[in-house]
């Protein structure tokens, strides 16, 4: 079967605990978390998570019926491309030389990217976009060199008139 | 008025229906134990927390309750967790209750603090810790609906000494407008479809077969499975858990499935045309090799639990539905059929295995069980624990009711059967009951040998001794090449001086030549052992080896 990235969203009480009987189903499938993403959504006592795992298809109808077992997650649904609308957010602290900065600022207007903070010898850059778009930043900036990266994981919400 | 936290915890479990509950104190569980003497709910003092899950567990399964042990914090909690788990592949309706370290030291590797609910997260339907008074009624009728709705299972609240020490203002006729979250089968708008589908497949099928689960007593839908299995003239199997749901003298009973079951239902399911799958979940020790199940077979499959459904057998027709409730709507649409050609098939597949086969295949263990069910009271509830026990017993004793047969099918827990007949006999006093074990699962257990004297339990108890972990010595014998290694348990204990010393009445005889033995321990008042010395080479017959499927067995009359 083929693997590829497959985008679970679910709406979950947002309690203590929640996470990690959420997190556990993953785990005991044998499945790993490649991102995740949790945070309230409009009424404060439910979260969103959203979460990738390179899997096969046999997955989603696995994962979807052990966390829906769950009590306190409330509906569970699998986001697919061309249907939904993906984003991820990533910043990159990168050290610098003076050589590099010029190149930075310059490219960074070409990418559509944000300097959040500029040093003289230290820079974090904010990249925000699809999944492709993003990677294309990271393999450009990759020469440079990087010192941190933090990553939001992709977020997803489907498009409203798309049927599942 | 002002009530304590553990005031409000036994008013709601009163409110739930609780008599009993199955528990041993420690300093964080006392506040509980404090209020307890002023509730009339009976608390029974095991002497060992896993004693108190198993007893729970046993009283839910003869019951239909939903039990409930407690223990306190830290080694409490754990010793409890075999049983939570046994109960969770079972499915058996707990409520757990622990004592937790005080609020303030949660998380701070106080003394006897374990985090439970982290522990138990994989074994449980769900877990609450409770942080404040003012939750604890609301906890408590979500818990016992969580705990008995759907596919039944364990459900554990974890309580904070100081939270069931403190006072709080909750008004008697106030019944907190409670939600339960309790997740119900999302009402298939397919399902009249679905359910017509079902019942075309059998009535066209020319080889059907009912395929029934545990959760067919769990639903209580027993009676509307035997109406249509008369209907339809329908032949039937069972898992191991499913044994005793339908009881039938006629030819319809064909035994039950799997690694250690009868031969004769493992080769009519494996000829048959169309099965219909009610409430079981296709265990490895039920299937078998996956691929090479029922290899002619449609299957449909009908259970509560979404997450039964082709998760291991890809179903060709599904309905996730309580049980009782699909019944009711299927059986009108199965066409009543003679079937006669099937049924003599089947016959003749019968008399060519030897009607007296089921009788033989146990050798004098099963002759024993037969004499002893004779012997026992009608209406007699029988426990097994885990091993050749176990498949001697349900594979000799006839299972006439749907919770005459108590086993712990899904887990294999050894040591199950002692304390888990206590609960039994605590919640059906009226009803014999007897458990069998081997001595490996006794010894597991053998504390509560104390308790059974301690409340005088006339629960009967038979120990099969042979000296060795008899199951594991087949399997070493047969693939592993006879080599015996770590199995002899030896016969230095004199397992009725043992008994006698506990204050319960015991008596030994050998499989052979047991009938005086028999005779005292059915007539005898009160609780009596019964040691049953047994030939270590005598195995359990036929018996599917590991990655065979279930036609591939060793002892079998074909193949």
């Amino acid at each position: 079967m083929r693997m590829r990235e497959r985008i679970i969203a679910m709406r979950v009480n947002n309690k203590p605990g929640v996470l990690s009987r959420v997190t556990g189903v993953f785990g005991r499938l044998g499945y790993n978390i490649e991102s995740l993403c949790v945070a309230e959504t409009i009424s404060p006592e439910i979260s969103r998570i959203t979460s990738i795992t390179n899997a096969d298809s046999d997955f989603i109808e696995k994962v979807k019926k052990q966390l829906n077992r769950l009590v306190d997650v409330l509906d569970v649904t699998e986001l697919v491309p061309g249907q939904s609308a993906q984003r991820e957010m990533i910043l990159i602290g990168i050290d610098l030389d003076q050589k590099d900065r010029t190149e930075i600022v310059r490219s960074i207007g070409m990418f559509d990217c944000k300097i959040i903070s500029m040093r003289s010898d230290y820079c974090i850059v904010q990249i925000a976009g699809s999944r492709e778009e993003v990677e294309t930043v990271i393999n450009f900036l990759r020469p440079f060199s990087i010192d941190k990266i933090a990553r939001t994981g992709v977020l997803a919400l489907r498009y409203k008139d798309s049927v599942s | 008025m002002e009530k304590t936290g553990a005031e409000i915890l036994l008013q709601a479990l009163r409110k739930e229906g609780v008599e009993v509950i199955f528990g041993y104190p420690g300093a964080n569980s006392l506040p509980i134990h404090d209020s307890l003497d002023e509730s009339p709910i009976r608390h029974y003092l095991v002497r060992h927390e896993q004693a108190a899950a198993h007893a729970a567990d046993g009283y839910a399964r003869a019951t239909g309750k939903v039990g409930v042990c407690m223990g306190t914090s830290g080694p409490g909690a754990t010793n409890l967790v075999t049983g939570i788990a046994t109960a969770y592949m079972d499915s058996t309706p707990l409520v757990v209750l622990t004592g937790q370290v005080t609020t303030e030291l949660l998380g701070s590797d106080a003394f006897q603090e374990t985090d439970i609910i982290g522990i138990t997260m994989p074994i449980t339907k769900h877990s609450y810790l409770v942080s404040d008074p003012s939750e604890v009624k609301a906890t408590v009728k979500q818990a016992f609906e969580i705990a008995r709705s759907g596919r039944p299972g364990p459900v554990l609240i974890d309580l904070p000494r100081n939270v069931m020490a403190a006072k709080f203002e909750q008004s008697d006729d106030e019944d907190a407008a409670v939600t339960v979250p309790v997740k119900q089968p999302v009402e298939s708008k397919k399902e009249k479809k679905q359910l017509q589908q079902i019942a075309n497949y059998m009535n066209m099928s020319e080889r059907p077969v009912i395929l029934i689960g545990g959760g067919v007593k769990l639903s209580q839908a027993c009676e509307e499975l035997a109406g249509l299995i008369e209907k339809g003239n329908i032949p039937f199997v069972s898992t191991m858990m499913g044994i005793g749901s339908v009881y039938a003298s006629n030819g319809f009973n064909l035994g039950f499935i799997g690694t250690h079951g009868n031969e004769l239902a493992n080769r009519i399911v494996h000829d048959s045309d169309f099965i219909l799958t009610m409430g079981a979940r296709f265990s490895d020790r039920s299937t078998s090799i996956v691929k090479e199940f029922a290899p002619l077979a449609t299957i449909a499959q009908i259970d509560i639990d979404p997450s039964s459904i082709s998760k291991v057998i890809k179903a060709d027709i599904s309905l996730v539905c309580d049980i009782h409730e699909a019944l009711t709507k299927l059986t009108p649409l199965v066409e009543r059929k003679e079937r006669r050609e099937w049924l003599n098939r089947i016959e003749k597949e019968r008399n060519f295995l030897g009607r007296d086969r089921p009788m033989k295949e146990c050798g004098p263990a099963g002759a024993f069980i037969r004499d002893v069910q004779m012997a026992m009271p009608e209406g007699t509830i029988a426990i097994t624990d885990v091993g050749l026990n176990q498949i001697w017993t349900v594979r000799s004793w006839e299972t006439k009711t749907p919770r005459g047969m108590i086993t712990p099918g899904g887990l294999g827990t050894m040591g199950f059967g002692l304390p888990a007949a206590m609960g039994v006999k605590v919640g059906m006093p009226d009803h014999g009951v007897i458990v069998f074990s081997g001595d490996g699962g006794f010894f597991m257990n053998i504390q509560e040998l104390a308790t059974i004297s301690y409340y005088n339990l006339p629960v009967k108890i038979v120990v099969f001794n042979n000296g060795h972990l008899g199951m594991i010595r087949q399997i070493q014998d047969l693939f592993y090449g006879a080599r015996f290694n770590d199995i002899e348990l030896g016969n230095k204990v004199d397992i009725v001086t043992v008994a006698r010393g506990f204050g319960i009445q015991a008596d030994r005889v050998s499989v052979e030549d047991s009938g005086s033995g028999i005779e005292k321990m059915c007539t005898a008042d009160g609780p009596f052992l019964l040691e049953v010395l047994v030939d270590p080479d005598t195995y359990v017959f036929p018996i599917i080896p590991p990655g065979r499927s279930n036609i591939d067995m060793i002892g079998g009359r074909q193949g």
